[in-house]
């Protein structure tokens, strides 16, 4: 029993730093949903745009520049942060604009269009290996108790809760947050009051690259570096709609809970019963039907009233 | 009060379908290597099949999938069981197997009686990836991960054995989809496809049941999609889960958009220029390509297609066939080129 209960809580732990990850990128997405209604199937391709420029920058800086140790991270890390930046500034000059007042369908079908030119670009520049990224803080493990968390792991949920709480903080306490909040709840109305709506967007989509690449960068140390970490960012997906698609607290909720659940059943259920190992890969679209059917708005969803 | 074929001329129709069955023959005239021509028809023939129901419940309905290659999926892997393991005719199997797959549509279309938009898009796709889990999963039938060997059609005692009688085989059901699709586009239920695509609440207003409606448009596209399936498994002669990617799901859904949302003939041109392009250019391109870096084929092709798809939605939202009918009506028009009415 005690067992049991060992391996049940290693599995929650692991699962949050998973759940993590995922919350960032329902995060990123999120933001986007919540100011400009456009559903951005290309998050998971700008996290693995994010890890992709922060592995480069690192071989690079330690190969031509000789820096080596905590400081080639630290100057990896700005620099894909800035690259974020200017990425997203072109994103929202190339897919927001002129998608807006566009059906669903066709804003949902350039996302996923844009997220399969960033694959196939840099499945090509990059080649078709399978990299290693190197964590900054090694192998280490943590251990209380018989529970292990790498440090990696801890610096996953570290990171999470400093920038959950930085949102937190800019939402509800900047300008530009609040500008942000009432360009979200009404587009016109916030240009009639006088806010840069357009600068809103912009603003939107840096954030939105920016919690990518935060998140692809911390991704890429857990698991080997190749274009198919973008699938992750689907995953992100049934997450969002657990928490509540559109609510912050619920993207990151629904990142955390999905992430117990698909460790739980990769680790104790497969091994207790055979047939849960068949349908380990599908775990979060199962439960993302599950609540699309039971309960459509997630858990910190409100049900909004359709505008005819 | 116009009639239903009012706004074309029906005249074209037997010739283009004489046309269609005479393209081997010219074909076998012109070139060596008509049998690869054939084959790469054939393909883009299923895919016909395929992306006429698509866009009946896209295009004309309203509704998002991103899951439909798991209808084909179900289709190919049903009547591949049910022919060569259980011992069903030939003639039955496509009539049966893609009931069958019409009642899995129903299957995904229940719960998406309340979901719209995204939610739709994501349930679909999840579906897509589920329903190919699943195949691996029953292994005991469809063989897991490793792919099952079919066999050839065979109907009333004619066996089609190579690209040149399944492009006659394909053809006629190309024919026969499209015949059926466009008279049913004209009918009450296209109607209510299309007003409820327009307006749900408008729809109901005027008295059409959402719910049935949706479940039917979803019953016909899994009815098609699991005809174009039977015909890929047994054409095809091995099908295996990697071919039913999340990605072939999108791939149909670019030929509806770059063909043109809406239309029947759009979704025919969309499946065919999507595969030209596929088999014949790209790997021209790619030739030229290779002399500057290396890249891999499947890379080349995505970032075409991703191209392909945004360039569509943003300057030519209405597809080929919009193109093709801007084009038309600026020849009728000709001296006075209403270029304003169409910016």
């Amino acid at each position: 029993m005690t067992e049991l209960l060992t391996g049940l809580s290693q599995e929650v732990v692991s699962g949050i730093a998973l759940g993590c990850i995922y919350a960032l990128v329902a995060l990123g997405f999120t933001l986007i949903y919540r100011a400009t209604e456009v559903v951005n199937f290309a998050q998971g391709e700008l996290m693995m745009v994010g890890a992709y420029v922060n592995f480069f920058l690192v071989s690079r800086i330690s190969a031509n520049l000789g820096i080596t140790g905590a400081w080639m991270y630290f100057i990896a890390f700005m620099g894909a942060l800035l690259f974020a930046i200017i990425f997203g500034i072109i994103l929202d000059l190339v897919i927001n604009r002129p998608l807006r007042d566009q059906p669903v369908f066709s804003v949902i079908m350039a996302t996923i269009s844009i997220s399969i030119i960033l694959r196939a670009l840099v499945a090509m520049i990059a080649g078709p290996f399978t990299h290693i990224q190197s964590s900054p803080f090694g192998d280490g493990v943590v251990s209380f108790n018989k529970i292990a968390i790498s440090v990696q792991d801890v610096f996953i949920i570290f990171c999470a809760i400093v920038l959950v709480i930085l949102f937190y903080i800019f939402f509800r306490k900047s300008r530009w947050g609040v500008a942000m909040q009432a360009t979200s709840a009404d587009p016109t109305a916030a240009q009639l009051m006088g806010i840069p709506v357009k600068k809103v967007y912009r603003l939107v989509w840096i954030f939105a690259t920016l919690v990518a690449t935060v998140g692809g960068i911390l991704l890429a140390p857990k698991t080997l570096l190749d274009t198919n970490i973008g699938f992750i960012g689907l995953k992100a997906f049934p997450a969002a709609v657990l928490g509540g698609f559109g609510s912050v607290p619920g993207a990151i909720f629904g990142g955390v809970i999905l992430g117990i659940i698909e460790t739980i059943s990769a680790g104790t259920l497969s091994y207790h019963f055979a047939w849960i190992k068949e349908i380990n890969d599908v775990i979060p679209w199962l439960v993302l039907i599950a609540v699309l059917m039971v309960k459509p708005d997630g858990i910190f969803g409100i049900a909004k009233v359709k505008k005819v | 009060m116009k009639g239903r074929y009012e706004d074309e001329k029906l005249f074209w129709i037997p010739v283009l379908i004489a046309a269609v069955f005479l393209l081997p023959f010219l074909l076998k005239g012109m070139t060596n290597s008509y049998r690869y021509y054939l084959y790469v028809l054939n393909i883009a023939g299923i895919y016909m099949i395929l992306t006429v129901g698509l866009d009946l419940l896209s295009g004309y309905t309203g509704l998002i999938s991103l899951g439909h290659a798991a209808f084909f999926a179900i289709g190919a892997y049903l009547s591949a069981i049910l022919v060569d393991q259980g011992g069903l005719p030939f003639e039955l199997s496509l009539i049966i197997a893609p009931l069958l797959t019409g009642l899995f549509g129903l299957v995904i279309g229940f719960p998406a009686l309340r979901l719209e938009g995204m939610y739709l898009g994501l349930a679909t796709m999840g579906f897509g990836f589920i329903v190919k889990r699943m195949i691996i999963a029953l292994r005991q039938w469809t063989q897991g991960s490793n792919g099952l060997q079919v066999s050839s059609p065979h109907i009333f005692g004619f066996t089609f054995r190579n690209d040149w009688d399944n492009y006659f085989l394909i053809y006629t059901g190309v024919v026969l989809t499209v015949v059926i699709a466009r008279r049913m586009v004209r009918s009450k239920l296209g109607r209510a496809f299309m007003a409820i695509r327009d307006s749900e609440r408008a729809a109901e207003a005027v008295g059409i049941r959402l719910a049935k409606y949706k479940m039917i448009s979803f019953f016909i596209s899994g009815v098609f999609a699991g005809f174009a399936g039977v015909l890929f498994a047994h054409t095809s002669h091995f099908i295996s889960t990697d071919h039913f990617d999340i990605l072939l799901s999108v791939y149909f859904i670019i030929m509806i958009l770059v063909g043109g949302v809406g239309s029947i003939y759009g979704a025919v041109l969309g499946a065919l220029f999507i595969v030209l392009l596929d088999n014949l250019a790209i790997p021209l391109f790619k030739d030229w390509l290779q002399t500057f870096i290396t890249v891999e084929a499947g890379d080349i092709q995505s970032l075409i297609f991703g191209l392909i798809m945004f360039l569509f939605i943003i300057f030519q939202p209405t597809g080929l066939y919009g193109l093709w009918l801007k084009v038309r009506i600026y020849w009728k028009l000709f001296p006075f080129n209403p270029r304003k009415r169409f910016s």
